[in-house]
């Protein structure tokens, strides 16, 4: 074991040996890596909750460092107007689903609910492992919402409400429909099996006809509720088709099951005749499996994204007339009200600053982070963040009328005129369907008309043979495969059918900042003057720098800090200050008076001390390490660059890359009307953003990626999800895509070749219906061992 | 054979409990984490405390050979 570096007890994470963090667990002392985790392991220990250090099977997440500046904040989730959106009140007790981070394996669910069941005034916690959430029951008399949150995040795990999905409440609500229908189904398979390969078994006839009788009516009995209860689903959605003047899938098998339920009553109730019991249930058995299987892939993802949509209300600090300051909710604002937002908040809502001019940091807005300078007079948007100083705020608009609520509505409206995926499979089986049902009928007719009594058995084998079973199954199966593939590095698809757009995809737009670009600065050059200094230089200019607010500065980082002193910022300049008793200059070109010819590299920040450049940095948002890696690998695309940064700066990027168009200065509302102008050219557009001006082009586009460090809006507009900040993935994606697609093809070709070679068989006679259940099912499962191949 | 008579029926009736019981269970949100309860055991609460530190000690001795 290396000495220097020993993993925290408690996250995993390396820490230094001698770290100044420890705690007592079981009985020895443990090394801490930071504050957050000594505070996280104490507070369990001291709880009595130790146990939990001996079960869990993963570590930790790492504590919260800011831990003490995080619980005061927690405080404005009281507030009953807040909780009205998110809190179920039942009287006494209030219940709230809370979504938490941190939750790493089981042993944090019991971590969890002890730790809550002690707290006073909780009355019922359930932690879901698997979902990473928690439901709450509180009585508000004894505890507030705050103190919860605070409990949890004493032992470590950030809990807040979130906006649940509005399809999940109906989903979990056929999730256990489709646990139930499934469950019946198996469980009388199950024994109208047993009792019907009895009678398949009866080869020398030594069974007497009443006792076959009797058999025949269990089965009956057995049969009756999955028909009419598992079968259910089959029959409504064959309704709903038949109602919309078209066929689909449930429409055969619904003719099927009938068909041999009612004739299997009949031959039961005139004692004569075939009944196929066995294979009716079989049939509705597996069919359902296959629903459910896609139904709970879907059901996945809309879950994680849900949990990423947290709740998290904006506050403003409002003054009122006699001067106080008061803190208030965002949604609470009205026009004319005074606003004070201090350096490093975010501006509640849409107003005009009457006092005070400060740097604002627009990039959730326009995708760009570098700030703009707004004085008084200027107008600032809800959402923005105040950069450097003090400022008032006039509300002009109230909340619901901001900028952003507008773009979001901007969203809504393109999600409507999105273009709907032709699904292939669908409108394929559709002709499909219609075939079987017209072959059926022909041989019905056929056989009839020769005076074959077995007329009707022959009708329904070709039903069952034909059955699009293994075809239904096509589809799904390999999405799902496809979708866990896709779950394990990293990538979220909200929308099954996606993947079989992203194959008819020929264009790929691209937003510039935070796509990308890694959406701050970076130094992408540096020059010194005597490069022997290099070091001594780059230290004095990052120590100068971290003096700074400007986002710039961050770009710095010393390898040793040197003291400052003299220091003074000039805004929009740059800075001054004494290191080592020599003065220095430290910003742009006109503010320190250096000579930019002078340099050889195309600088924007440039150290100078008397009047002589002694350093030049060109620090620009700096390209994501694999960008063009990643584009190079998309070449078989059309790549266009839409940006809402300046022209000049797209242009720069632009000739680096692989890129076919690149255009600059486009408001939310131009980069939507530009994919929809591609489109009407006949492209099929992905779109990949970040940003919340690029919610309306994503929703738009025919298939969006939202990137890993996109807003909740991105992400809720977006069709797949990168869990990574990085765009390796993407070809990732476009690749799996295309073997999805593969395998969809070669599925659907062997259900139909199957098909199409039993259909003489059916046609002719030859197959009994028991046959033809056992070759659909055999048929089945090659499509899904054959889907199954994706996962690897 | 007149056995089958009685058995079948009693089959069919243990088959409702069950599923009686499964359904009950769906219900009940049983279904819901199929992760978690699975460990809920292991979780010796009745312990007494000096038992526990003793579990412990026997548990690190393990990690510790294992490094």
């Amino acid at each position: 074991m290396n000495v220097t570096a020993i993993e925290c007890y408690h996250c995993g994470l390396p820490a230094e040996a001698d770290s100044p963090y420890h705690a007592t667990i079981l009985g020895k002392n443990r090394v801490m890596c930071c504050p957050g985790c000594q505070a996280v392991a104490e507070a369990i220990v001291d709880n009595g909750l130790e146990d939990y250090y001996q079960f869990r099977t993963e570590p930790a997440a790492r504590g919260d460092t800011e831990f003490q500046a995080t619980l005061g904040k927690l405080a404005m989730y009281d507030d009953p107007a807040l909780q009205e959106d998110f809190v179920i009140d039942e009287g006494i007790n209030k219940q709230i689903q809370l979504t938490v981070e941190g939750i790493t394996c089981a042993a944090c669910g019991w971590l969890i609910e002890k730790q809550l069941a002690r707290v006073n005034g909780i009355n019922q916690v359930s932690v879901n492992v698997s979902e990473r959430r928690a439901a709450v029951t509180w009585s508000d008399e004894m505890i507030h919402l705050s103190g919860i949150l605070k409990a949890l995040k004493k032992i470590g795990y950030a809990a807040l409400p979130f906006q649940p999905d509005q399809h999940e409440a109906s989903y979990q609500n056929e999730q256990k429909q489709f646990l139930k229908k499934l469950g019946l189904a198996g469980l009388m398979t199950m024994q109208v099996m047993m009792l019907m390969t009895g009678l398949y078994f009866d080869l020398f006839g030594a069974i007497e006809a009443e006792t076959r009788q009797y058999f025949y009516w269990v089965a009956l009995v057995l049969t009756t509720p999955v028909v009419f209860y598992s079968g259910s689903t089959f029959y409504l959605g064959a309704i709903k088709a038949i109602s919309a003047r078209t066929v689909n899938m449930d429409v055969p098998v619904t003719i099927a099951v009938f068909g041999t339920y009612i004739a299997g009553i009949k031959s039961t109730l005139l004692e004569t005749g075939d009944v196929y019991f066995e294979s009716i249930c079989m049939f509705i058995f597996l069919l359902l499996l296959s629903r459910y299987l896609e139904h709970r892939s879907r059901h996945r993802a809309t879950q994680i994204s849900a949990n990423m949509m947290q709740y998290i209300p904006v506050t403003a600090h409002r003054l009122s007339d006699d001067g106080k300051v008061e803190p208030c909710l965002a949604k609470h604002l009205a026009v004319g009200d005074k606003v004070l937002v201090k350096a490093g908040e975010t501006i509640p809502v849409d107003g005009r600053i009457i006092e005070g001019a400060s740097a604002i940091d627009e990039s959730m807005l326009t995708g760009e982070f570098e700030p703009v300078l707004k004085e008084t007079g200027a107008a600032v948007f809800g959402g923005t963040v105040n950069q450097q100083n003090t400022l008032t705020i006039e509300v002009h608009q109230q909340l619901k009328y901001a900028l952003v609520n507008q773009i979001i509505r901007l969203q809504s409206t393109a999600m409507a005129n999105k273009p709907k995926a032709a699904q292939m499979a669908d409108s394929f089986s559709r002709y499909f369907v219609v075939a079987v049902l017209a072959i059926s009928a022909l041989t019905f007719a056929y056989w009839t008309v020769q005076g074959n009594n077995e007329a009707f058995w022959i009708a329904i084998a070709v039903l069952v043979a034909t059955c699009p079973c293994a075809l239904g199954l096509a589809t799904p199966s390999a999405l799902t495969c496809a979708m866990a593939r896709l779950n394990k590095q990293g990538i979220l698809l909200k929308r099954a059918d996606a993947l079989e757009q992203i194959t008819g995809i020929d264009t790929i737009a691209l937003d510039k900042t935070g796509t990308l670009t890694e959406g701050k600065f970076g130094i992408a050059d540096r020059w010194f003057a005597d490069p022997t200094q290099a070091e001594y230089l780059f230290n004095v200019t990052a120590s100068l720098e971290a003096r700074s607010e400007h986002p710039i500065s961050k770009a710095f980082s010393a390898s040793e800090s040197l003291a400052v002193s003299e220091f003074e910022v000039t805004a929009g300049g740059g800075i001054r200050g004494s290191v080592d008793g020599k003065q220095y200059l430290l910003g742009s070109a006109t503010f320190t008076q250096a000579d930019p010819s002078a340099v050889p590299v195309s600088a924007n920040v440039y150290l100078v001390c008397n009047g002589e450049c002694l350093a030049a940095y060109e620090v620009t948002d700096s390209l994501k390490s694999d960008t063009a890696e990643t584009l190079a690998g998309l070449d078989s695309f059309q790549l266009v660059l839409l940006s809402g940064d300046t022209q000049q700066n797209v242009d720069k990027l632009a000739a680096k890359l692989p890129l076919a168009v690149a255009t600059g200065e486009l408001t939310p509302q131009q980069k939507y009307q530009a994919v929809q102008k591609l489109q009407a050219q006949g492209h099929k557009v992905m779109m990949l953003g970040d940003g919340i001006n690029d919610a309306p082009v994503l929703a738009s586009a025919d298939v969006s990626v939202a990137v890993g460090n996109a807003t909740d809006i991105a992400r809720n507009a977006a069709d797949v999800v990168l869990l990574s900040e990085s765009l390796s993935t993407v070809p990732a994606l476009v690749d799996i895509a295309a073997k999805t697609r593969r395998k969809i093809r070669q599925n659907i070709f062997w259900a139909l070749g199957y098909n199409l070679l039993i259909l003489p068989f059916a046609v002719s006679g030859l197959l009994l219906p028991w046959m033809a259940v056992i070759g659909m099912s055999l048929s089945s499962i090659i499509v899904v061992s054959n889907s199954t191949r994706l996962l690897k | 054979m007149s056995i089958i008579y009685v058995l079948i029926p009693l089959a069919i009736i243990l088959v409702a409990v069950a599923l009686g019981i499964f359904f009950w269970a769906v219900k009940s949100d049983q279904f819901q984490d199929l992760e978690r309860q699975g460990y809920s055991i292991l979780f010796d609460d009745d312990l007494p405390e000096e038992e526990r530190h003793q579990q412990a000690k026997t548990q690190d001795k393990a990690n510790n050979d294992n490094e």
